[in-house]
């Protein structure tokens, strides 16, 4: 598909998307709330791991961040004032942890990061335990279309992101450093800052998003928003989608969250199977993903 | 005018020595050939010069600047480029890409993708590889991928150029080429060269001065034929005296 | 500290060690010998904890002798697993290579699908079991027969292994491939036969580091994590590939836990666990007693 092609595919998607909550029930904004959700942090996933190599299992450290930062600020700020908050606390994180733990390559620097997820899990489950919660409940939460479109703004953000990386000088340097860091730098390309950038780019929206669902919910429980199924949720959506553009993402959240809710309520391990086993086939035999077997561009395309 | 000095550098690694009170100058525009057996400390040289390691002792002067402390991407901008012994493509990306990449990024980096792009078509056409502009780097040969490396290197519009055994694993004709392309190059773009290398025929034909290491030290500095002539260098690099 | 408690402490530690050693033997030389970071170890020593579970419940058969199963068990599944996943990845083509830097995503695939599946046919409920629980006194160290049982067949075990590898043909032949993989080849090592074997054990021996614990501790679908997290703690903190090493760090892992649980909270154990896997990572990434690098 043309670049051009893509975004006109893209506005009429966002713009069916808006009109949602105006046509459909709680039931179906729900389903688009779980969509737009994955469509934010697998596209701002992709940033990181998709251009750089660095293939993180344990993103929904940003996630959980940005929902405790919004549970613990619920009634004291403004919405408007939390979700950003939330997102700038998840970029500090970014920040703070990047450069040690960046320096950690291949399979290791993947299991490094689920690590930090179930060690802030637990950090957080013990803060929580010391200051007598064990949950936390989100009085006059807001309401469900308020959440949809800022979710929805957050997955637009999310998608326009990895467009304007993936179209940069900056995205070429990380698509670089993916194939070789050391020749990247020989070339010139600032690998280090580069790694930190695409990572703390990484870490902003779902932080953000992590802050809508948790309202959503209105209900804060470490186990929920820390899940590392939500971490590898996103992993599999990418490889079975596709991460090298765009398209990929949408595909692979599209097709897991309607799996999710055919399966989900009746039979959740069966659907969690089936979530391993499409990641394990297409690991195997499809690697690339959906998108570009579907869509399949010349070699040396606009990446 | 020098263009590099190298000021009594040392480096040692753990218990090795690998280099030892190295000192040798590089004017502009000069070819200066690097010889010794494995493990004289050669690629350390470049190492060191490219910033992938730091001196542990002495001092590298590049145009003015001493390069200790600065990251290989900074040395890079300064006007160092060099390429790897065993290469290192950007095997997923495009050939014009990796040369693109490294004119958009390098020390004279190009202002857009499209002006990196035509950069990187002029420097595939000067090393015999713009055919295979639009061919991912992994499937190019042995001989395509050196002299992918090479253009890579030149692309980033570095004035020095380190050359790590870029004629190793070509053919007898591949090297042929290999030295018709950097004599080009050395002539058109008015390179700075400093190469190592173990074929020995091209190194002479190449080279305006040769530098001998040995053991980390530097043992022997002239002209190629000097150095053909020099009884020590035979003694440490070719086994014995010559008859 | 009391002498006491300091003697239960230790006499805890030494069996959490000599478990955490067994489970980590077989990661080890999955790693050494494929550069393979299995993920889906723990569920392993989960699945030979339902062996156990099941052979003890329904058959009345001890976990020392249904360990023999477990072992079987894992050990076949390692070989379909091997001859219908894994070979594709070393067959030497750029599909091979991708597989490579993507197997711990296939892995991880793998633990998703054998978790879930058994809290399918098991239901999530944690169970247990009683067996071999007589209290024996040494000196003023209370332990049970089980955690005795449990110590000993698998510091036994270890050894076994320790001594296969150094003595036997085929140990020999697992340590060259362990060392260096395109030597082993050309001196004659068959490759295939070596790795198929590596996987078979490495997978049987978690097996029955889960059939001994199913003693201890109760078992659940998902109580492998833990153990798999163990075990790379200690893998990376003994050197990769190293295997003696291996065992010395399981031993000190075990320790470092149990003192470290008693000195603050139970609670706190999974952040101790986590924490030092973290740190190890991060700081020392080449172990404490040498290995290979893996960061910059």
């Amino acid at each position: 598909m043309r670049p051009n092609a893509t975004a006109a595919a893209l506005a009429c998607l966002g713009i069916a998307a808006a009109a949602l909550p105006l046509v459909a029930g709680d039931y179906f904004i729900g389903v688009g709330l779980s969509l737009l959700m994955y469509v934010a942090l697998t596209q701002s996933w992709t940033v990181l791991s998709g251009l750089t190599g660095y293939v993180s299992l344990g993103h929904v450290v940003f996630y959980g961040l940005g929902g405790y930062v919004a549970a613990l600020c619920w009634g004291e700020l403004p919405l408007a004032a939390i979700v950003p908050l939330a997102g700038l606390a998840a970029l500090a994180l970014a920040v703070l942890i990047g450069l040690p733990v960046l320096r950690v390559r291949g399979p290791y620097f993947v299991i490094l990061t689920f690590g930090v997820a179930e060690l802030a899990k637990h950090l957080v489950i013990a803060i929580e335990g010391q200051l007598g919660r064990f949950s936390r409940v989100l009085f006059a939460a807001p309401g469900l279309e308020t959440l949809f479109y800022i979710l929805l703004a957050l997955a637009a953000a999310a998608t326009a992101l990895t467009a304007v990386v993936r179209a940069s000088r900056f995205g070429r340097g990380l698509l670089a450093l993916r194939e070789n860091e050391e020749a990247a730098e020989t070339v010139g390309i600032p690998t280090v800052r580069f790694k930190l950038l695409a990572f703390g780019l990484s870490a902003l929206i779902p932080g953000m998003v992590g802050s809508v669902m948790v309202l959503r919910s209105t209900y804060f429980e470490p186990q929920q928003l820390f899940d590392p199924v939500i971490s590898f949720s996103i992993v599999t959506m990418a490889v079975v989608g596709g991460s090298d553009d765009v398209k990929g993402p949408l595909l692979g959240a599209a097709g897991f969250v309607l799996l999710s809710e055919l399966l989900w309520a009746s039979a959740p391990q069966i659907y969690m199977i089936l979530l391993g086993l499409l990641l394990v086939v297409f690991v195997v035999f499809m690697p690339d993903g959906l998108a570009r077997r579907l869509f399949p561009q010349r070699h040396g395309g606009p990446a | 005018m020098t263009l590099l000095a190298v000021e009594r550098v040392g480096k040692s690694f753990g218990g090795i020595q690998a280099l030892r009170d190295v000192s040798f100058e590089v004017e502009a525009d000069a070819i200066v050939g690097i010889m010794g057996a494995n493990g004289a400390g050669k690629t350390t040289l470049f190492s060191l010069v490219a910033g992938h390691e730091r001196p542990s002792a002495g001092e590298i002067v590049f145009d003015g600047c001493r390069l200790r402390g600065l990251r290989p991407h900074e040395i890079c901008r300064l006007g160092v480029a060099r390429t790897f012994q065993i290469v290192r493509p950007f095997g997923g990306l495009t050939v014009e890409d990796n040369v693109g990449t490294a004119a958009w990024f390098g020390a004279d980096p190009a202002p857009s993708r499209a002006a990196a792009a035509r950069r990187a078509r002029e420097v595939l056409a000067l090393v015999g590889l713009a055919e295979r502009a639009h061919a991912l780097a992994e499937t190019l040969t042995l001989s395509g991928q050196k002299r992918l490396e090479l253009a890579r290197a030149v692309a980033t519009g570095g004035k020095l150029l380190l050359l790590d055994e870029i004629m190793a694993g070509l053919t007898p004709t591949e090297v042929a080429e290999m030295l018709a392309i950097v004599q080009r190059l050395h002539a058109e773009r008015r390179l700075t060269i400093l190469i190592i290398e173990h074929v020995m025929k091209a190194l002479m034909q190449l080279a305006q001065r040769i530098i001998v290491l040995h053991h980390g030290e530097l043992i022997a500095t002239g002209t190629p034929a000097e150095i053909s002539a020099n009884p020590r260098v035979h003694e440490c690099y070719f086994g014995g005296a010559r008859a | 500290m009391d002498t006491i408690l300091f003697g239960q402490l230790s006499a805890a530690a030494l069996v959490t060690g000599a478990l955490y050693a067994l489970t980590a033997v077989g990661l080890n030389l999955l790693y050494g010998t494929m550069r393979l970071l299995n993920v889906a170890h723990g569920d392993l020593v989960m699945i030979g904890a339902y062996v156990a579970f099941w052979a003890f419940s329904l058959l009345a058969l001890s976990p020392l002798v249904s360990l023999l199963g477990a072992a079987a068990l894992a050990a076949l599944f390692g070989a379909a697993l091997y001859y219908g996943l894994l070979r594709r990845m070393f067959d030497g083509s750029r599909a091979a290579r991708r597989l490579e830097a993507n197997s711990l995503l296939l892995f991880f695939g793998i633990s998703v699908i054998v978790q879930n599946a058994a809290a399918l046919q098991f239901s999530a409920t944690p169970r247990a079991f009683q067996y071999l629980d007589e209290v024996y006194r040494f000196g003023n160290v209370a332990i049970t027969g089980n955690r005795i049982a449990a110590f000993a067949i698998a510091v036994l075990l270890c050894f076994g292994i320790l001594a296969f590898l150094r003595f036997h043909v085929v140990g020999l032949a697992i340590k060259a491939l362990i060392q260096r993989r395109d030597a082993a080849a050309i001196v004659g090592v068959n490759i295939e036969r070596v790795q198929l074997l590596t996987v078979c054990l490495g997978f049987a021996t978690a097996a029955v580091a889960g059939s001994l614990v199913s003693m201890t501790e109760q078992i659940s679908p998902f109580m492998g994590f833990p153990f798999t997290i163990a075990a790379f703690v200690v893998i990376i903190l003994g050197g990769l590939g190293n295997v003696t090493g291996g065992i010395a760090a399981a031993f000190l892992l075990g320790a470092l836990e149990t003192f470290g649980v008693a000195l603050t909270s139970s609670a706190y154990r999974s952040i101790l666990i986590y924490g030092v896997f973290v740190l190890i990572l991060i700081v020392r990434p080449q172990g404490l007693l040498g290995g290979r690098r893996i960061a910059q």
